[in-house]
C-alpha cells in the first residue's frame, strides 16, 4: 500500500506548531510502522531521527506517538495504524525531544531506575518455588517502553515522578525471595515522587500494552512495605503522618474523621490545624463541618476488633 | 421498587453532608428504597494495606448478603476499593481464610454472593433513563455540565466491570436535558489522594482539570465522587492559585444534578454548602412550576 508518514522534524525546542515532513513510502500493510521508518531512513533520508532496536515489541525503545497515541511502533503494522492512507508521527511527550521523534531515554525511564538500588542482594535462600517466582517473573516482562506514563496522571502534572515502570522493578527485586533488601529498597521507593505519591488510578494498569498491570505492582509494593513497618522514605514522613492517622481513626472510630487525618497529616494540631484554618473556617459558614469530632459508630468495636486480628496474622506470617 | 444496603461511606456522613441529604431525597422519588449500614467500618479508600481493607471489606459484604440485598454506595472509591474486595473474595481459598481468621469471631460468614453498585450505576441500570426522563420537572436546558468521574469509576477494567458504564454520567447530564462538555481529563484522578502527601502534584491536577471544563465554557461540573468534590470545590481556590488563573468552576454532586432537574429546591440539596459558589447555575434554572406548565 501507498502511504504518506508525516514526521515531526526538528530539534529540542517543542511547539503546538511543530514542522511534519511528508514521506511517500510503497509497503505492505502488515509492515510495521518502526521498520516503514527505517526504510524511510534508508531510502530517502539519513537525517530522520528515531529510536529503536529490537523491532520485535522486547526492548520498548521505539516508542513514539502514533495519530495522538504512544505506541511501541515495531508492534504497530501500518495498515492499523493509517488514517486515510497517513500516519502522523510525534515524539513522546513525557521527555525531552533530542531531535526529530527522538526522545532522551535517560531522563525519560533510566535516571528514574538507576536511582534505586539494583541488582538482587542474595539473602541464601537457594530454592524458590515457580509459585513464589511467578509474580516477579511477570513484573521482568517489563520493557521500558514507558506506555504506561500516558495515562500516568502524575506523571502528567509533574515529570519527576518515578512512574509506574521504575517502580515495577523496584517491585521486581522486593517480591524476589532470593532477595535480602527488600526493607532498604522500600524506603528507597518512598521517598518523594516515589510509590506513596502514586494515586492509585489505575491508569497505567490500563495501558500497558504487556499486561504487567503496573497500578497492581505499586499498591503491592506498597502492602508490602507497610508489612515492613515502612510506610514513607525518610525524606517525606507526611506520607508516613497520613497513613498513621488514617489507620488510627478507622481503627478507633471504624470509620475515618476525614478533617482530623488531613490536620495530623501536615503534622499535628499547631501546624497542620493552622494549615487547615482557612479551609475549616470556610467549611464551617458554609454548614459543610461542625466543631465536634468524629463520633464512633456503631461497629467501632468490631471494626476495632478486625485490626487486633490483622496484627496476629501478620505478625505469626511475617 | 428497588431495594439496597445502603453503604453511605465518611465523607457523606462528615465533610459532603450535602450528598448525603441530596442522595436522600433524590432517592425518594425514584423509589429506591435503602437499608442503611451503620456498623460497617470505612472501606480504606485505597490507602490502608489491603491486608486489613479486605477483612473489613468482607464484614460489609457479609452483611448486605445476609439482608439479602445489593450494596448501593455513593462514592467512587467506596465503589472501587469494595468492588476490588469482592473480586479477590471471589477466590474461594482467599475468603474461606478471611472467613476462618477475621468474621468467624463475629459469627460472621460471607459467602461471596453481594453485588457492589455505585448510585450511578442504579441510575441507569436499575431506575433506567426512560424512566428518569419521565420524573424530569425542571429540564436542565441552555446548562452545560463537565463529567468527572473520579478514578475508581473507570478503572480497573474488570473491577467497573461493563465498558458503557463510563459513558453513564454523559447519558444520565442528557436524560436530564443538559448539555455535555467533554473534557479530557474526565476519568483522571482529581488529585485528592496526593493531597496531604503531594501538595503541588494535587492542586495541579486540580487546577487542569477545573480549568479546561472551564475553558471549554462548562457551566459547572458533576461527580458521583465526593473525594473528587473535596478536591475539586474545596481546594479549587488555592489550586487556581497555583496556576495563577481564576476558575470558580462550580462542583455538583451527581444527586444534586439529578435532584434539581427532578424539581427539588437548590436549597435543600445543598448547593449553598459548596467552596465555589453555585449561585450562577441557581440563577440559571426556570421555576419549577414553569418548567411543569410549559410542557
Ligand atoms: S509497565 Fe508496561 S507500559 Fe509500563 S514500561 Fe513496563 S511494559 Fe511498558
Amino acid at each position: 500500500m501507498e502511504l504518506t508518514l508525516n514526521v515531526r522534524r526538528g530539534g529540542t525546542r517543542r511547539s503546538a506548531d511543530d514542522s511534519h515532513q511528508a514521506y511517500h513510502v510503497d509497503v505492505e500493510p502488515e509492515t510495521s510502522v518502526f521498520e516503514a521508518l527505517v526504510k524511510v531512513r534508508e531510502e530517502q533520508d539519513g537525517t530522520l531521527a528515531f529510536r529503536g532496536n529490537c523491532g520485535v515489541g522486547f526492548c520498548g525503545d521505539c516508542t513514539m506517538l502514533v495519530n495522538g497515541r504512544q505506541e511501541v511502533v515495531c508492534l504497530m503494522p501500518v495498515g492499523k495504524a493509517q488514517k486515510d492512507d497517513e500516519i502522523k508521527i510525534d515524539p513522546i511527550p513525557y521527555a525531552p525531544t533530542v531531535k526529530d521523534v527522538m526522545y532522551d531515554a535517560k531522563r525519560f525511564i533510566w535516571d528514574k531506575v538507576n536511582s534505586f538500588s539494583p541488582g538482587v542482594v542474595f539473602n541464601g535462600v537457594e530454592q524458590v518455588t515457580e509459585e513464589e517466582l511467578s509474580p516477579v517473573r511477570r513484573a521482568m516482562r517489563c520493557t521500558m517502553c514507558g506506555i504506561c506514563d500516558q495515562g500516568c496522571t502524575v506523571i502528567d502534572v509533574n515529570l519527576d515522578f518515578k512512574g509506574p515502570a521504575a517502580l515495577n522493578k523496584v517491585f521486581r527485586y522486593v517480591f524476589d525471595p532470593r532477595d535480602g533488601r527488600a526493607k532498604e529498597r522500600v524506603v528507597e521507593a518512598g521517598e518523594t515522587n516515589g510509590v506513596w505519591d502514586c494515586v492509585h488510578c489505575w491508569e497505567a494498569s490500563d495501558h500497558c500494552p504487556f499486561d504487567i498491570d503496573p497500578t497492581h505492582r505499586i499498591m503491592e509494593l506498597r502492602d508490602r512495605s507497610v508489612r515492613l513497618g515502612v510506610k514513607s522514605g525518610t525524606g517525606n514522613r507526611q506520607a508516613a503522618r497520613h497513613y498513621n492517622a488514617f489507620e488510627r481513626s478507622v481503627e478507633h472510630h471504624g470509620w475515618l474523621d476525614e478533617r482530623n487525618v488531613a490536620i495530623q497529616s501536615y503534622g499535628g494540631l499547631i501546624r497542620g490545624g493552622l494549615k487547615m484554618m482557612p479551609t475549616g473556617l470556610a467549611a464551617l459558614r458554609r454548614g459543610k463541618a461542625n466543631l465536634l469530632p468524629h463520633r464512633k459508630r456503631p461497629g467501632a468495636s468490631a471494626i476495632k476488633a478486625l485490626f487486633a486480628r490483622y496484627r496476629e496474622v501478620t505478625r505469626t506470617e511475617r | 421498587m428497588n431495594r439496597f444496603a445502603f453503604y453511605p461511606g465518611c465523607v457523606s456522613k462528615g465533610s459532603c453532608p450535602e450528598l448525603y441529604e441530596s442522595v436522600e431525597q433524590v432517592m425518594d422519588l425514584l423509589d429506591i428504597e435503602v437499608e442503611e449500614l451503620t456498623d460497617v467500618g470505612c472501606s480504606g479508600a485505597g490507602v490502608l494495606t489491603t491486608e486489613v481493607s479486605d477483612p473489613i471489606n468482607a464484614r460489609t459484604l457479609a452483611k448486605a448478603e445476609q439482608m439479602g440485598l445489593a450494596l448501593m454506595t455513593i462514592c467512587s472509591t467506596c465503589q472501587g476499593v469494595i468492588g476490588a474486595a469482592a473480586l479477590r473474595l471471589q477466590d474461594p481459598e482467599y475468603r474461606a481464610f478471611i472467613n476462618k481468621e477475621y468474621l468467624a469471631a463475629e459469627g460472621l460468614e460471607y459467602k461471596g454472593t453481594t453485588e457492589v453498585k455505585h448510585f450511578l450505576w442504579v441510575l441507569v441500570e436499575d431506575v433506567g433513563l426512560d424512566e428518569l426522563k419521565a420524573l424530569v420537572r425542571r429540564p436542565l436546558e441552555g446548562m452545560g455540565f463537565s463529567p468527572f468521574y473520579g478514578c475508581y469509576l473507570r478503572r480497573p477494567a474488570d473491577v467497573v466491570g461493563r465498558r458503557e458504564r463510563r459513558t453513564y454520567i454523559e447519558k444520565i447530564t442528557e436524560v436530564l436535558g443538559g448539555t455535555v462538555v467533554n473534557i479530557s481529563g474526565k476519568g483522571k484522578c482529581c488529585g485528592f489522594p496526593s493531597l496531604t502527601i503531594n501538595e503541588p502534584n494535587a492542586l495541579a491536577m486540580t487546577a487542569k482539570h477545573t480549568g479546561e471544563a472551564k475553558d471549554n465554557g462548562a457551566d459547572a461540573m458533576v461527580t458521583p465522587c465526593p473525594l473528587c468534590h473535596l478536591e475539586l470545590d474545596g481546594e479549587q481556590t488555592q489550586a487556581a492559585a497555583a496556576a495563577r488563573r481564576t476558575i470558580e468552576m462550580p462542583i455538583l454532586h451527581l444527586p444534586q444534578m439529578v435532584g434539581l432537574a427532578l424539581g427539588l429546591d437548590p436549597k435543600g440539596l445543598g448547593l449553598g454548602r459548596h467552596f465555589v459558589s453555585t449561585a450562577k447555575i441557581v440563577a440559571q434554572l426556570e421555576p419549577v412550576e414553569a418548567a411543569v406548565s410549559a410542557t
